[in-house]
């Protein structure tokens, strides 16, 4: 069984199978969501005070 | 042993106790939801309290139920089944110190229940010196407190028992999970306790006549910080390895999920300054340290979002998705054990970028004591941490009583999910909006003299209540769900689903359990953090506050 395993880790199309792009995308995503929340209410302060 | 264990129910006994928090928890849902609903109709301007209610009774009532007794009742039931479930059916005497700590907590609740409702002690869940309430209802909160410690103990011995009979093995994930918990809840505790053992209970009773009100909240909010992480660390439990297990893949990393809770362990408690930001007494240094220590708190966080994204995205593409975002429609959307905390944690994400402005020191002055804070911690407990309650709820009670989730209990279950998040969308977005214009939090219906400021503010409030109706809808849905499942739900077995690790081979690095290198590590951090500015508060300290009753 180990080895029908081995086998199908290095089929090619499992580049699509173990791929963590979507995650890094995601993260990417909710890097940006946190930096716009900050910098947006950080020019309000500005403004303000 | 593990795989036995793991293979076999929560044994009635446990269950039993487990079940007896839950009423408590699920009892309180429904009188501070009904709380809840009244001050957002009061805060429309539309409304009025019938019988002489006051509108600050009613604040208070909602906060410590839905803050401190539903939230804490559930975790320590929770707790007890987790435990239970991973590491084996408790002793006889485990389980008789449970008991004990379950009628204490409840002995307490209900003295400061009734306190709050005779209008004795209206001081808000933060009861903040000078506010003086009855010294029954710290006397209730100190009871609180103790009987929760009892709970504590018993995880405590299971664990250590687990560990003698596993020696060289680390703990079930599960278990080491809601020993963190436990251990910071009872580091944390220590500030509450000593605040109303030195100092509030002493001054209700006029032992003493003034208070000094720095010192008092600078230990509540020693307390208070971990406390929302207590709060959110079961949710994580529920995200690292119920969630993996419910939509039928693996968890994406044992170790991480160990890593992120002894960081959680390490950076939730000397950072209460963070909530005192605009307070005298605090040289703004150290306040500034403490942001610094916050700041950490954001690195466990990233690391559990960065470990469920894999986890879904390696089942999605386990499944033959493709693309970038294909993984998502491979989800399991119809079950409402993986949707309801799904919908959780995506309230986290606006939730967490709110925490951050909040932390911010000096960006602390657009948003502090306005409104937006209130709308920030309705997304954070309210919604991420409460909807994954009610998602473990979906199976756990079943579990515990025997009986099964049925397709229409799962269909109401998902309504109750989408209902409570086009709610808290409608309020929680109106609080976070009306905050930025200046409104401000615990504060009842005001045109403060027809100012046209304050004039801006009640379209949102309108969108308040009509949110903040939508989400009563919702928790009543949801005590009837809890009923359903708790007595009427055919017979039948529900799984208690726990993941196992992708990597079973890979075992978790024994370091994570050395307790007197991570509590020691806590221990320095947090006298690092306090130990100049208690010397300050105290040296410095202006005259005591008499303080008394302002309602």
């Amino acid at each position: 069984m180990a080895k029908a395993e081995m086998k199908y880790d290095t089929q090619p199309e499992n580049e699509e199978h173990s791929s963590l792009k979507g995650t890094l995308a995601s993260v990417f995503i909710l890097g940006a969501i946190l930096v716009v929340t900050w910098v947006g209410v950080y020019f309000l302060y500005l403004d303000r005070f | 042993m593990l795989k036995a264990s793991l293979s076999s129910k929560v044994d009635p006994r446990d269950a039993k106790l487990s079940m007896a928090h839950f009423y408590v928890a699920f009892t309180a849902l429904l009188v501070g939801g009904l709380a809840g609903l009244l001050q957002v109709l009061v805060r429309s301007g539309k409304f009025q309290l019938p019988f002489g209610i006051g509108y600050y009774q009613v604040l208070t009532v909602h906060g410590v139920l839905l803050g401190l007794v539903l939230t804490t009742f559930f975790i320590l039931g929770f707790h007890l089944a987790a435990v239970s479930k991973t590491s084996g059916t408790l002793t006889n005497k485990q389980r008789t110190v449970g008991w004990i700590g379950f009628w204490i907590a409840l002995v307490g609740t209900v003295m400061a229940a009734v306190m709050v409702l005779l209008n004795q002690a209206s001081v808000l869940f933060t009861f903040y010196a000078p506010l003086k309430a009855h010294a029954l209802f710290y006397l209730g909160l100190t009871l609180v407190v103790v009987g929760s410690w009892f709970n504590s103990a018993v995880i405590i011995m299971k664990y250590a028992e687990w560990r003698r009979a596993n020696p060289g093995q680390p703990s079930p994930l599960l278990t080491f999970m809601a020993l963190i918990n436990t251990l910071m809840w009872c580091v944390a505790t220590i500030g509450v306790a000593s605040t109303v053992l030195i100092q509030l209970l002493p001054w209700s009773l006029g032992i003493v006549d003034t208070v000094n009100v720095g010192i008092s909240r600078t230990l509540f909010w020693y307390f208070g910080h971990p406390l929302v992480y207590f709060w959110l660390l079961p949710a994580y439990m529920a995200w690292y390895v119920v969630v993996p297990k419910v939509i039928g893949t693996k968890v994406f990393s044992d170790s991480l999920a160990r890593m992120s809770f002894i960081l959680f362990l390490l950076f939730s408690i000397p950072v209460g300054f963070h909530h005192q930001l605009l307070e005298p007494g605090i040289d703004p240094a150290w306040k500034f340290l403490q942001v610094i220590l916050t700041f950490l708190v954001v690195i466990p966080s990233l690391m559990t979002a960065f470990s469920l994204f894999a986890t879904f995205e390696s089942f999605g593409r386990s499944k033959g998705a493709t693309g970038l975002f294909g993984w998502l429609k491979k989800l399991p959307w119809g079950d409402a054990r993986f949707t309801v905390p799904f919908i959780g944690m995506v309230a986290f994400i606006p939730g967490g970028a709110g925490g951050m402005v909040n932390a911010s020191h000096q960006m602390n002055q657009v948003v502090h004591n306005t409104i937006w804070v209130t709308g920030h911690f309705h997304l954070t407990v309210a919604t991420a941490v409460v909807l994954t309650y009610f998602g473990v709820t979906f199976w756990l009670v079943p579990h515990l009583t025997g009986r099964t989730l049925t397709k229409k209990m799962n269909k109401l279950a998902l309504t109750q999910g989408i209902l409570w998040a086009v709610g808290m969308t409608f309020m929680s977005g109106a609080m976070h909006a009306a905050g930025l214009l200046g409104a401000p939090r615990r504060s009842s219906f005001s045109e403060y003299g027809g100012a046209a400021q304050a004039a801006e503010w009640i379209p949102y409030q309108i969108a308040q209540a009509v949110g903040g109706s939508i989400l009563f809808i919702a928790v009543l849905l949801m005590v009837y769900i809890f009923i359903n499942l708790a007595f009427f739900a055919p017979k039948g077995e529900q799984e208690f689903p726990v993941g196992e690790a992708t990597n079973q081979a890979e075992k978790a690095p024994m370091v994570f359990e050395n307790w007197k290198l991570w509590l020691g590590i806590t221990v320095l951090l947090i006298l690092f953090a306090y130990t100049i500015p208690f010397i300050d508060l105290i040296q410095n300290a202006p005259p005591g506050a008499k303080g008394g009753r302002f309602w």
